[in-house]
């Protein structure tokens, strides 16, 4: 019992706390608040802002908060709140509490990862609170337990795995296809879809762990198995020093990974034997001379990076439901369930699931080029 | 399972193995050192390997080495490396030991404090070169891998004939390298007076204090060597992964950790013993299922070997090793 009144105790002082932040932040603002259609909302975001993984959320932050500085609505007034969770679920658990319990949030931007999303969508979905994730892969998020307020702005991971053999064995021609994985949630089921959509054309899986630096057994398998290409599922940490030590071996056989390579530091990782390598992505490419990329280099400095567009693209379907008016969760949700519109990234709608409609589907292949991801071919897989 | 791919390539998979096994066996150096004279696992010893990798990509910065350069310049850059990884973790093993343990010791602290001290100090370091040297000097440092210039070009020396296994320069280095820093540390407490001071404290530190040991300069000493050897495991690890990361020492640290208890810990010779066995059954298991089973292979190994010899393959203790 006293546990627990002091649990109440501590969420009363939070809620004060939040309460006293929110006055602060209208007060701030001031204008036009007063009117009696209130159109003053918040739009969280929930991701890996420090940490290691930071380089594939931040650019999606900033794409979004982009979006609302672009934004021409004099009725409203909406603020973006940033939530880290270092991509941990159990981080984010208690932000989605926080976001759910304001109802001054009316929808959110997440989770940039698939665990923190998993770990999270009951909470938003018991507050009707909207979520648009911009890189949130996984499949079961929507196929096994689906959530009626789950939305993603990327194609799931079923689909990565088909549009990989796809590039495999119509890009690149490759027959004796070697595939490794990294022993974990996000490699091992990516590999296995491509090993299924494959078939034949797959001559040996391996499999590695994380944060293995050796990779001699594997190396010794690829010598014997003679590949005429090399998939990985994993991450940069373990794929850099695995191809550094192929290319060493003497195995030249192009190398493919999948969105986990995806990202400024691969290039970096894996140094000069990492030239030509490909890594696959849904995020679409942002050409360099576009509006987009320019006012982003204008606001933050560099070039847009991975999943900005989807960022700016989740945050422009929030804003599209404020201007049609659009005032409560339940407008909101209802709304963005319904919406057609085009994107940066793409045409953007929503399945029933919540995902993106299948013949919308496309990735593209990046090459490693001199240490930067150059959009190489697009691939939809076909299904 | 495929036994098939292990015997047919049984040479070229031990080779790879003691390639693997002598990096281990450098690091356990330092545990087991330390283990041996003052009966404490120093936890913070992976850090002092990882802070040798980065001394070395230092060292490659600074002078501007870079891959494909003359062989005077990958002489020079490498044993300047060499010693800056030496120094870096000998430094950092030592500051260790002047910070964490030795106000506790001298107040006579129970043993699970060092313990306490010493993870604290391994998180302090890989923070540093995670978070906070990012914040000073940006990139390289932060949470992500980075990429180690290949000086050393990897080159096959001479292939072995009738078995076809080609000999590379960099697995000659690491397995000369490692096999030669071990006999010089064991010459050196057998057989020398510093040495003999090393075996005094581990067998009985009062006695030793009693007979005019300095027992706090022989724990210096014995974290310097340690830290030492850490560094040329350090440089030997860059040579063969062109890579380092902030939290690189973890996994090497828990492997040269078992390869300590696996030979003895406490037992210089054991510690060689026990990185190579690890590294050639962790091979061999990759081999036969994947990676994903060299961990499992290698700690049923060493609960088995546990169960027959508790005190490990050689296990003696530092004080009791004897030529």
């Amino acid at each position: 019992m006293i546990r627990s009144s002091r649990t109440w105790q501590a969420v009363a002082l939070s809620a004060v706390a939040g309460l006293a932040l929110t006055a602060c932040g209208t007060t701030d603002t001031g204008g036009g608040d007063a009117s009696g259609d209130d159109c003053s909302f918040k739009i969280g975001v929930m991701g890996a802002l420090s940490g290691a993984n930071a380089s594939i959320v931040l650019p999606s932050v900033d794409g979004a908060e982009l979006a609302l500085k672009q934004w021409d609505n004099e009725d409203c007034d909406v603020t973006i709140e940033k939530f880290d969770t270092e991509g941990d679920p159990a981080k984010a658990t208690p932000v989605a509490t926080q976001i759910a319990g304001d109802d001054s949030f009316i929808g959110v931007i997440g989770g940039a990862f698939s665990g923190e999303t998993r770990a999270t969508k009951a909470i938003y979905g018991d507050a009707g609170v909207t979520m648009i994730s911009q890189s949130a892969t996984a499949t079961d998020l929507t196929q096994d337990d689906p959530s009626p307020v789950f939305h993603r702005i990327v194609p799931y991971d079923d689909y990565q795995g088909a549009a990989i053999a796809q590039y495999l064995t119509d890009e690149l021609g490759a027959s004796k296809v070697f595939v490794v994985d990294n022993s974990e949630a996000y490699g091992e089921p990516l590999a296995d879809r491509v090993e299924e959509t494959l078939g034949d054309a797959m001559v040996q899986r391996d499999k590695t762990q994380v944060g293995q630096t050796d990779f001699a057994p594997t190396i010794s398998k690829m010598e014997s198995a003679k590949p005429d290409a090399v998939f990985y599922g994993g991450y940069i940490a373990e794929a850099a020093p695995l191809l550094k030590q192929m290319r060493d071996a003497g195995i030249k056989a192009p190398f493919i990974g999948g969105d986990g390579l995806y990202g400024s530091d691969f290039g970096n990782a894996v140094g000069d034997a990492g030239e030509g390598a490909i890594v696959m992505c849904p995020c679409a490419p942002i050409e360099e001379d576009s509006t987009f990329a320019a006012d982003y280099q204008d606001e933050f400095g560099s070039a847009p990076g991975a999943y900005a567009a989807e960022g700016f693209d989740a945050m422009s379907v929030f804003l599209a439901a404020l201007d049609d008016g659009a005032r409560t969760r339940e407008d909101v949700e209802s709304f963005v369930d319904g919406y057609t519109g085009d994107g940066l990234s793409k045409e953007i709608s929503f399945d029933e699931n919540g995902d993106v409609p299948k013949d919308k589907v496309s990735y593209w292949a990046y090459k490693n080029e001199g240490g930067t991801l150059v959009p190489d071919v697009e691939v939809s897989p076909a299904s | 399972m495929d036994f098939d791919a292990l015997i047919n390539g049984l040479d070229r998979h031990t080779l790879d193995g003691i390639t693997r096994g002598s990096i281990y066996a450098l690091v356990a150096l330092g545990y087991t050192m330390v283990y041996g004279v003052m009966k404490l696992i120093n936890f913070a010893h992976s850090e002092v390997f990882m802070v040798g990798t980065w001394a070395t990509l230092g060292t490659y910065t600074v002078i501007g080495a870079t891959a494909g350069q003359g062989l005077g310049m990958i002489i020079g850059a490498t044993l300047l490396a060499l010693l800056a990884a030496m120094l870096a973790s000998a430094g950092t093993a030592l500051a260790v030991e002047r910070i964490a343990y030795r106000p506790l010791r001298k107040k006579g602290a129970p043993p699970l404090i060092f313990l306490i001290t010493g993870i604290g100090c391994s998180m302090v370091l890989v923070e540093t070169f995670g978070q906070v040297l990012r914040v000073f000097f940006g990139p390289p440092f932060g949470r992500v891998l980075v990429n180690v210039p290949a000086v050393l070009p990897t080159k096959t020396v001479f292939t072995i004939p009738g078995l076809d296994l080609a000999i590379t320069n960099t697995r000659l280095i690491i397995i000369f390298g490692a096999i030669a820093m071990m006999v010089a540390l064991d010459f050196f407490v057998n057989k020398s007076r510093l040495g003999r001071g090393v075996r005094a404290v581990a067998q009985d530190p009062d006695t030793a204090s009693l007979m005019g040991v300095n027992q706090d300069r022989v724990i210096m000493l014995v974290f310097v060597l340690g830290g030492a050897m850490a560094g040329v495991a350090a440089l030997l690890f860059t040579i063969q992964y062109d890579s380092t990361k902030f939290d690189i020492g973890f996994i090497i640290g828990v492997k040269a950790f078992t390869a300590a208890v696996l030979g003895g810990i406490g037992n210089l010779r054991g510690a060689l013993i026990g990185g190579l066995v690890l590294g050639v059954v962790e091979v061999y298991a990759s081999t036969i299922w994947d990676s994903s089973w060299a961990d499992v292979t290698a700690f049923v190994v060493l609960v088995l070997v546990l169960m027959f010899r508790p005190t490990g393959l050689l296990g003696e203790s530092l004080g009791k090793a004897r030529a």
